[in-house]
């Protein structure tokens, strides 16, 4: 069943991503590389992309380092806060940039306007990454007791034990999260095409601005080319890095247990306050105006279309986030290929969809698909783990009592897999409701969705259409905040 | 009865009959006009709007396999080389372009038709300048008295932002204008994404900080129209006619239209008397059409003497280069001369 799963997505991956990808390939290999390499704009739209996935790593990392460690201990509402540091991981870019606005825009609550800076970028990258890093460094942190008490026991200083003993060990973990985070940052769609203020873009941007305001597609797959090698390298060394084996550790008692979730509190207030500023930022009326709008989407509208739209890409999503976690069970070669949607940028997908298909130019399948392809890789992801801790003697044992392999499957191995599922399944819809930068290059007018309903009244700031963007965006914080709760109930599989 | 069913079904097809104009965001016309327009056809108008006029082009451009709408109006003549090189608009003499005023025709194959003109131009905000002098010359600007006072909008995501780039090009050339936007700059120049941003968010007459707007010639008129009385003179006015930027917008029958018949009569709708005379105080452009009547308050927007064009070829060629060339010195605040450097 394995194979046959494996070559269905093989099969979907190659209709998918492999050919409009080739698509790209084609026409920037020649003279759009040549045009955006010589081009010393492209270059530095390459360089602050570069630097910004580099500097939100760092900064994140420099605020999860402590974190994590602060985490090993017992605390009250200990599993909540964790739980609200990867909250912003599923919240739609528009929802996040206009969070930001509402907090430190021109008109924000704070009365300090640092729209357009980069200062403004890295905190939002901050504010999306750290539950990410935090999930992957404290497991390891968590492991630490154990090697740093034996370094004190043999004389070590705990400034010493730590730097000689739990960083190194710490390391890998280090690693993975700041390439993670670099991943996410240099390829950043939204927040820096809301927020940067034209002068700051990453290559993400750039592309998308090629294509939709000024038509360059050599320019453009050029530039699309340049991420994907950088990615690739990064995604590469992500998968090169070691882990330790750790005997696991417990939670370790909390000296003052209060006085660190008072602590913890104030600073997870201070970091997602711009979530809050959004919520305290919304007038009521003019979500009724937004319901009613003749001059943007009618909400009902977005909201058919969201929903039009996310039901068969989820259903899709669900069947190859399975085929791919069943089949990568046992290969690693799968593995990276099921990856590689991560990878891939949702512009360049877009993208390499209106030159693939240009008959289907319009057709909602190309949309359904888009969603579909960089979704399950999230719900594999969440899969793959549970499913290769189940001992391999369970289906063999089912077969024995008589059971067909798929109805061992059926029977046996998914009840035992549905909390996973859960998991990936929330991750996965949080994501097709959010996806923006796909949409925004396969949009039709007629198709605007809650995100996009979003992005159409931000382009008219007035107060009026900024008061609308508020309202929906907190309907859809509120929408894709509670799918995930419901579905994952703060478990948070990630990374 | 045979012929009777077959009567019937001929008239519903003809009234489910569906034509769709794209347009951009800044459409709007007269909603009787509309009603009636569909009355005496039996055709149904659906508007979908694109986004910035360039915007909507490129929609058009990148769903030709399968157009998404069968007119297109509202790109201009900045964008106007881009749609007649990308093959998407089918060639329509329309029998009213004997009416149309003979300059306008820039498109000798007819696939484009122009539909309205105006300027983009400087505002300024008479409250705010009541008591204080006027800039005198686009240098001025630069001064230090005149730091910080002028909103623009970004050229590469905004027409009106494209047009000013343009006539800055137009009067300072390709040596100069880099300087003129290196001094606006360092006078701390705000950059908006839109016109709308702009003028309803940063410019002084609806609170914001800026008393001094890239808009269009007929704004102050606009203002006292929507006024309700409030205003018997403008209160905003226009700078420098020097620096005021031809622009005509177009109407085009988009290839791969299923209903070729009903987008003609659209495109001659468009170019009609009473659509022509809804026009000005909808759009806020002066009609295309010869000998028509202008609504009383447009004798608050004089058309600006000594106004610049460049030459169509001229701004399709260089078009991407002077936008590049904005965005390093205007927004990443590189040197006109290292910007010339890397021309070569």
């Amino acid at each position: 069943m394995g194979r046959l799963l494996g070559r269905l997505l093989l099969l979907f991956l190659a209709f998918a991503l492999l050919y409009p990808l080739l698509r790209i390939l084609l026409l920037g290999v020649g003279e759009g590389l040549a045009r955006a390499l010589g081009n010393p704009f492209y270059l530095g739209r390459y360089l602050f992309s570069l630097q910004y996935g580099f500097l939100s790593a760092l900064l994140t990392l420099l605020l999860a380092l402590p974190l994590a460690f602060l985490f090993r201990r017992r605390f009250p509402f200990r599993e909540a806060l964790l739980a609200w540091s990867t909250l912003p991981f599923v919240l739609p870019a528009p929802v996040v940039a206009l969070g930001f606005l509402a907090l430190l825009g021109p008109r924000g609550l704070l009365g300090v306007d640092l729209y357009g800076t980069q200062a403004m970028l890295l905190l939002a990258a901050v504010f999306y990454n750290l539950g990410l890093a935090l999930r992957i460094l404290l497991p390891v942190a968590l492991c630490l007791e154990g090697p740093l008490r034996a370094a004190r026991v043999l004389g070590a200083s705990p400034f010493r034990a730590f730097l000689r003993v739990g960083l190194p060990l710490l390391l890998p973990a280090l690693g993975s999260a700041g390439l993670l985070v670099f991943l996410y940052t240099f390829s950043a769609f939204g927040v820096p095409l809301l927020l940067g203020g034209g002068r700051y873009a990453t290559l993400e941007v750039e592309v998308y601005t090629l294509l939709a305001h000024r038509l360059a597609f050599a320019e453009a797959s050029g530039l699309m080319l340049l991420q994907l090698a950088t990615l690739g390298l990064a995604a590469f060394l992500y998968l090169r890095i070691p882990s330790y084996p750790l005997s696991p550790g417990g939670l370790l008692p909390g000296p003052r247990p209060w006085a660190l979730t008072l602590g913890l509190g104030l600073l997870f207030l201070l970091l997602y306050a711009p979530l809050l500023a959004l919520f305290l930022e919304v007038d009521p009326r003019a979500l009724v105006r937004a319901w009613a709008s003749e001059a943007f989407t009618p909400l009902p509208l977005a909201l058919w279309n969201t929903f039009r739209f996310a039901l068969p890409a989820f259903l899709l999503a669900l069947l190859l986030g399975v085929a791919y976690a069943v089949a990568a069970r046992g290969r690693g070669g799968l593995d990276l290929l099921g990856l590689l949607p991560l990878m891939v940028s949702p512009v360049a997908v877009g993208f390499g969809y209106l030159l693939a298909y240009p008959s289907l130019r319009g057709s909602s399948l190309l949309l359904a698909a888009a969603y579909a392809l960089l979704a399950y890789p999230l719900l594999a992801r969440a899969l793959l783990p549970a499913l290769r801790s189940l001992p391999p003697s369970l289906p063999g044992a089912a077969r024995v009592l008589g059971a067909t392999p798929f109805r061992a499957f059926l029977k046996v191995e998914l009840p035992l897999l549905l909390p996973a599922l859960a998991s990936g399944s929330a991750l996965a819809l949080a994501a097709i409701l959010g996806e923006f930068g796909a949409s925004l290059v396969l949009w039709r007018p007629e198709w605007t969705t809650l995100t996009l309903a979003i992005y159409e009244r931000l382009g008219r700031p007035g107060e009026g259409p900024y008061r609308e963007a508020l309202a929906l965006a907190a309907l859809l914080a509120l929408l894709s905040g509670l799918l995930f709760y419901l579905l994952d109930r703060g478990r948070g599989r990630l990374g | 009865m045979l012929r009777i069913l077959a009567a019937f079904a001929l008239l519903a097809f003809g009234l489910a009959q569906e034509i769709t104009v794209l347009t951009h965001n800044s459409f709007s016309l007269d909603r009787a006009l509309i009603a009636q327009f569909e009355r005496e056809t039996g055709l149904r108008l659906r508007f979908l709007k694109g986004g910035d006029a360039g915007e909507t082009l490129n929609r058009a451009i990148l769903t030709r396999a399968a157009p998404i709408a069968d007119v297109i109006y509202g790109f201009d003549n900045t964008f106007l080389s881009r749609a007649l090189e990308a093959d998407i608009l089918l060639p329509y003499r329309s029998p009213e372009v004997r009416n149309l005023k003979a300059t306008l025709l820039l498109d000798p194959t007819f696939r484009a038709l122009p539909v309205d003109y105006g300027w983009v131009s400087l505002n300024y905000d008479r409250a705010y300048f009541k008591d204080r002098p006027l800039p005198r010359t686009p240098q001025d600007l630069a001064r230090p008295e005149y730091a910080r006072l002028l909103v623009v909008q970004n050229p590469a995501t905004s027409s009106p932002g494209l047009a000013f780039l343009m006539a800055t090009v137009a009067r300072f050339g390709e040596d100069g204008y880099l300087d003129f936007w290196a001094r606006l700059r360092e006078g701390g120049v705000r950059v908006a994404k839109g016109w709308s941003e702009a003028y309803y968010t940063h410019f002084t007459l609806y609170k914001g900080d800026r008393p001094l707007v890239v808009s269009y010639t007929t704004s102050p008129a606009a203002e006292v129209f929507y006024s309700e009385g409030r205003y018997q003179e403008p209160p905003t006015g226009n700078l420098f006619p020097e620096l005021a930027f031809f622009q005509v917008e177009f109407v085009g029958i988009l290839r791969g239209t299923r209903n070729p018949e009903g987008a003609r009569r659209v495109v001659d709708w468009f170019l009609s008397r009473p659509v022509q005379e809804n026009l000005p105080t909808e759009m806020w452009m002066y009609p295309a059409r010869r000998e028509t009547r202008l609504p009383e308050v447009f004798r608050f927007a004089p058309e600006p003497l000594g106004s610049v064009r460049l030459d169509p070829g001229a701004m399709a060629r260089n078009r991407e280069r002077w936008i590049e060339e904005w965005t390093k010195v205007v927004l990443q605040g590189q040197s006109p001369e290292a910007v010339r450097r890397a021309r070569r």
